[in-house]
């Protein structure tokens, strides 16, 4: 039946570009379990900055909406930053009385900090919902069998851009090769000579930039309010433990495939319960595979 | 144990008897239904925050779902009750059980884990639950809330009912602390890896701590649930789990009676706050940061550190 | 009770009277619950906010009521059930108010309602649509909004009369969404012929394609949105980028009145072009003269068109003064006999009250709707296309079906 085959490729090609935004997002989570073994569970805080910055930029400041992008991936990296020398640094630059292990701290700090972001926007900027103005003026255009508005195209097109550039840059660049090394081995990498306070602030800047960048490319699509981060927060958790806590291609892949597999099950399954697809995944994960699709047995350090 | 921590302890123990007396008496001054109902909200949230304490105060595992299952363990009685018209002295030990059989399920999932699985599961499972009682429309009606039987409309005898189970929730706690079971929990917080060598089954001992804790989180959503004879998805928010982590660590943590303080301050204060505009959360999320920051010990160290300060 | 009681009260009596004459007199308090902060409608509780202040401003400036000043006491419920409850009990318990209203929310009011009966406090629903408000039969509430079936049979008609047979609708998760769609399905069952489906979506989704993407091999001839903003616009505006509504084939109708939202045009452009609207207030209806004064203070206090809810507020308060008037006094029993027995006119008309039990149980009856098309980017409601509304049957030949 054509109709049929017709509405396969729309929610595929939808489920990809969901899957694309979540990548963007859960990347920078990724970095930190894979260097730190912790959560950050202000990560949704991040993303629901960036669309702030970049609706604010483009509506209060009068700036283009190219400017705005690149507007939240700064405030985005400096939230980042922030959060690594101020609340992060404890966790291994040698605080040594240790009431409690440094797991619940990450947990009980970065909560609070969650909370914190969310009242403090809600107080400032106001409760009610914002849209961000579009990248294009395109209200829709139809590619083949699929139709999307100009603004969603272009974003999907920038978010897949900067999924492969920061995969490059972690894989090829000095910075990125120094984080691999500190997230294999912290006291090895110290040894050769690898700064690894430095690497644990400039993985807190990237992933919160990214986070930004996210927030900011769907600010158009969302109507972004304060708590707006909560939702793709709980996804990229989602995705960080199905793609093998801590690998890069594998955050990659577990969002696609959790976009992909979202579309079709809201359609083929059941539309109400279809954000407890993924968390029901997770929890068999959890209890199949530990380790994740893609991670390799846990390594004790 | 030591003679000292058992010593402490039982410090603990009695400053929070003497805190639950003081409450005790407070009706004697103040008739008014509406603070009465207050205290009564703060004391559900002392069993909520006891709870949590017991599970990442002792044992060191820190659950991101109290409040999801106090909302169980609500759902639990009025589901019983609204559907099957179960009377209250049965549907209140279910709501309980639920609660408690739900998270001996999840924890024997992820206790076997280490690390932050529990933190990332309970949340997630506190997100499948919104959307399930959510959408569950024709069976939980949703967001409307169901209304349970209220037994009493005596606020003084709520009140008691809630102060009694407290002090009864708190001999329970010290003598669990005191067994041989406290002092597992206790080695494995402070070394997981340790203790399993030593020999304990870290899996069972974190299990039942969790179980314990959600139990208890489900006796807090039963009691309130006929308290105010309304259940409704909104005691299982994110937020409100917020509050419960806020007030432990305000109190102070690994204490008990460090939660029961924080949960009085922390609900008091919020209420006190409401008319200046909602800064509740703000102020306190910052003071739960400085705090797991630079002050371990809450408000109760603080205290008992000034108290045990020698004369110069 | 013995004479000298009794000669006792009497003589406290004349002095407070006389008290009275001399101190200002003690103001009525009113007790307002709405929603001030999230997750609830703010949007909604600063409109009720603005609707009664503007009435308390008249009542006050007219001398008050029993010569007594209104002072209105207020609560903020958060759009929380659960604090709907405790908000209703404060304001009775700690403040003594005689009489609440506000309510905006259905899932709160039900919460407030079960408080305020058992202190027997008269309670006026402002904007609850929900049947059950009215169907638990408490003697001391009221309801000035429209309801929830009546919403649906009015719908239905409209439907009916655009020759639509084939209905999908989205709903949001909530009380209002899900009861709201399922009323419409039963007031649709009595149409030959109609087939009816409901999909709910969760109002913290972001993404609703996968819903929307099978009609557009399958269009229906309508689709109705039942839910409110701002995960209305987000629907909205993935329908239009789907081309599925409206189209050449299918009606976007809202049952919700998002169009007179302030931010209602800042969220959406294009996709509202050639909507069908719902709706209880349109500029260009029949109104009293009174509703032309409360909508002359509201643009001078907000700068704001007015909408629907300013006037039920309005109206919801107007209520329990002329109450209080009516009896004579603020004791809660002898202003229920009087609610009761009202004819009240209020800013949107005059009304009784019925007493049937059931979905109109103290319901102020014949509430005016209207239908309206939008037809441009932008445009103020004053300028839709009035199609339906009180005096005006529905006339379909106005409308404009969109082009593709």
């Amino acid at each position: 039946m054509p109709g049929q085959r017709v509405l396969n490729i729309d929610l595929f090609v939808n489920g990809l570009i969901m899957g694309s935004f979540y990548a963007l997002m859960a990347i920078g989570l990724t970095l930190i379990f894979g260097l730190l073994r912790i959560v950050n569970f202000a990560h949704g805080e991040f993303y629901m900055i960036g669309a702030y910055a970049y609706t604010l930029a483009a509506l209060k400041l009068g700036l283009s909406v190219w400017l705005g992008l690149p507007v939240a991936f700064a405030v985005g990296g400096i939230v980042g930053w922030l959060t690594e020398r101020t609340l992060m640094r404890p966790l291994y630059a040698g605080y040594a009385s240790w009431g409690l292990m440094k797991d619940e701290y990450a947990v009980v700090v970065t909560f609070a900090l969650s909370l914190l972001l969310i009242n403090l926007v809600d107080k400032v900027i106001g409760p009610y919902a914002v849209r961000g103005p579009g990248l294009v003026d395109i209200p829709r255009i139809a590619l083949g069998p699929v139709m999307l508005t100009g603004h969603k195209l272009i974003a999907t097109i920038v978010a897949f851009a900067m999924i492969i550039a920061t995969a490059l840059f972690i894989r090829y660049s000095l910075w990125g090769r120094q984080i691999r090394a500190v997230a294999q081995n912290r006291l090895g990498a110290s040894l050769a000579g690898i700064d690894a306070t430095k690497t644990s602030s400039i993985i807190f800047t990237l992933s919160g930039a990214l986070a930004a960048l996210s927030g900011a490319l769907l600010a158009p699509i969302i109507n972004t309010t304060p708590d707006v981060g909560s939702f793709p927060a709980i996804k990229s958790y989602v995705i960080v433990v199905l793609g093998g806590m801590g690998s890069i291609p594998g955050s990659i892949v577990a969002s696609l495939l959790l976009g992909v597999l979202e579309s079709f099950g809201a359609v083929y399954i059941s539309y109400d319960y279809r954000d407890a697809f993924g968390l029901a995944i997770l929890i068999l994960v959890l209890l199949l595979r530990p380790q994740g699709l893609f991670g390799e047995k846990g390594r004790e350090v | 144990m030591t003679r000292s921590s058992q010593q402490r302890l039982r410090d603990e123990l009695v400053a929070s008897l003497a805190l639950m007396a003081a409450v005790a008496a407070v009706p004697l001054a103040v008739t008014n239904d509406y603070w009465l109902g207050v205290l009564i909200v703060s004391m559900y949230f002392v069993f909520l925050a006891g709870g949590w304490n017991l599970l990442a105060g002792y044992a060191g595992q820190f659950s991101l779902a109290p409040a999801t299952f106090a909302m169980l363990g609500a759902y639990g009685t009025g589901l019983l009750a609204y559907h099957w018209q179960v009377p209250a002295w049965a549907s209140i030990p279910a709501g309980i059980l639920a609660a408690a059989l739900i998270g001996m399920t999840l924890g024997r999932i992820v206790m076997r884990l280490r690390g932050p699985y529990l933190a990332l599961t309970t949340l997630s499972f506190a997100e499948i639950m919104r959307i399930v009682i959510g959408n569950s429309y024709d069976f939980t009606r949703g967001d409307l809330g169901l209304s349970v039987p209220a037994l009493t409309n005596n606020r003084l005898v709520w009140y008691y009912v809630f102060v009694a189970t407290v002090v009864l929730m708190q001999l329970a706690l010290y003598a669990l602390l005191r067994s041989r079971a406290g002092l597992y929990l206790m080695a494995i917080r402070d070394d997981e890896i340790g203790a399993a060598s030593r020999g304990i089954n870290t899996a069972f001992w974190k299990t039942a701590a969790f179980t314990l804790s959600t139990a208890l989180a489900g006796l807090a959503g039963v009691l309130y649930a006929h308290f105010s004879s309304l259940v409704s998805p909104e005691l299982g928010l994110i937020l409100q789990t917020g509050l419960v982590i806020c007030m432990v660590f305000i109190g102070g943590i690994a204490s008990l009676v460090g939660p029961v303080f924080g949960a009085f301050l922390v609900y008091l204060a919020s209420e006190a706050l409401r008319e200046a505009g909602g800064v509740q959360l703000i102020v306190f999320a910052l003071l739960v940061i400085l705090i797991a920051r630079f002050f371990r010990e809450g408000l109760w160290g603080l205290a008992r550190r000034l108290l045990e300060r020698p004369a110069p | 009770m013995g004479t000298t009681a009794k000669s006792r009260i009497l003589v406290a009596c004349g002095a407070a009277l006389a008290m009275s004459a001399v101190f200002a007199a003690e103001p009525i308090k009113i007790g307002i619950s709405i929603t001030q902060s999230p997750p609830g409608s703010v949007v909604q509780g600063t409109q009720v906010k603005d609707g009664v202040e503007i009435v308390k401003d008249m009542v006050n400036k007219a001398g008050g009521v029993l010569g007594r000043p209104i002072e209105l006491v207020y609560e903020d419920d958060q759009g929380i059930p659960e604090k709907g409850r405790a908000a209703a009990e404060k304001l009775i318990t700690r403040d003594k108010v005689v009489a609440i209203t506000g309510g905006h929310q259905s899932s709160v009011c039900l919460a407030a309602i079960e408080v305020a009966a058992r202190y027997n406090t008269p309670y006026v629903n402002t904007n609850c649509w929900a049947d059950a408000v009215r169907a638990k039969g408490y003697a001391n509430v009221f309801s000035a909004p429209i309801y929830s079936s009546r919403v649906a049979e009015s719908v239905a008609e409209t439907l009916g009369k655009l020759g639509a047979k084939r209905i999908v609708a989205f709903a949001e998760n909530t009380d209002y969404g899900i009861g709201q769609a399922k009323a419409i399905g039963e007031a649709l069952k009595k149409m030959p012929g109609v087939t009816y489906r409901y999909e709910t979506l969760d109002r913290a989704g972001k993404d609703f394609t996968p819903a929307i993407l099978p009609l557009r091999a399958d269009p229906p001839d309508a689709v109705l949105m039942v839910m409110l903003p701002p995960p209305a616009y987000t629907v909205m505006n993935q329908l239009y980028e789907q081309g599925v509504a409206p189209s050449a084939k299918t009606w976007l109708y809202d049952t919700s009145g998002v169009a007179d939202y302030p931010d209602f045009w800042q969220n959406v452009k294009e996709a509202a072009v050639d909507m069908l609207n719902f709706a209880l207030y349109h500029p260009g209806m029949k109104q009293p003269p009174l509703a032309s004064e409360v909508a002359q203070a509201y643009k001078q206090r907000t700068k704001n068109e007015p909408n629907r809810l300013i006037f039920q507020a309005a109206d919801s308060l107007l209520f329990i003064v002329d109450a209080i008037k009516q009896a004579k006094s603020t004791d809660p029993a002898a202003m229920v006999k009087a609610m009761e027995s009202m004819k009240f006119t209020g800013t949107r008309g005059t009304f009784t009250i019925s007493s049937k039990p059931g979905n109109t149980f103290h319901q102020m009856m014949d509430v005016p709707t209207v239908t309206y098309q939008i037809t441009a980017v932008g445009q103020p409601i004053g300028q839709t296309t009035l199609i339906e509304g009180p005096g005006v049957p529905l006339d379909v030949k106005q409308l404009k079906k969109p082009a593709k």
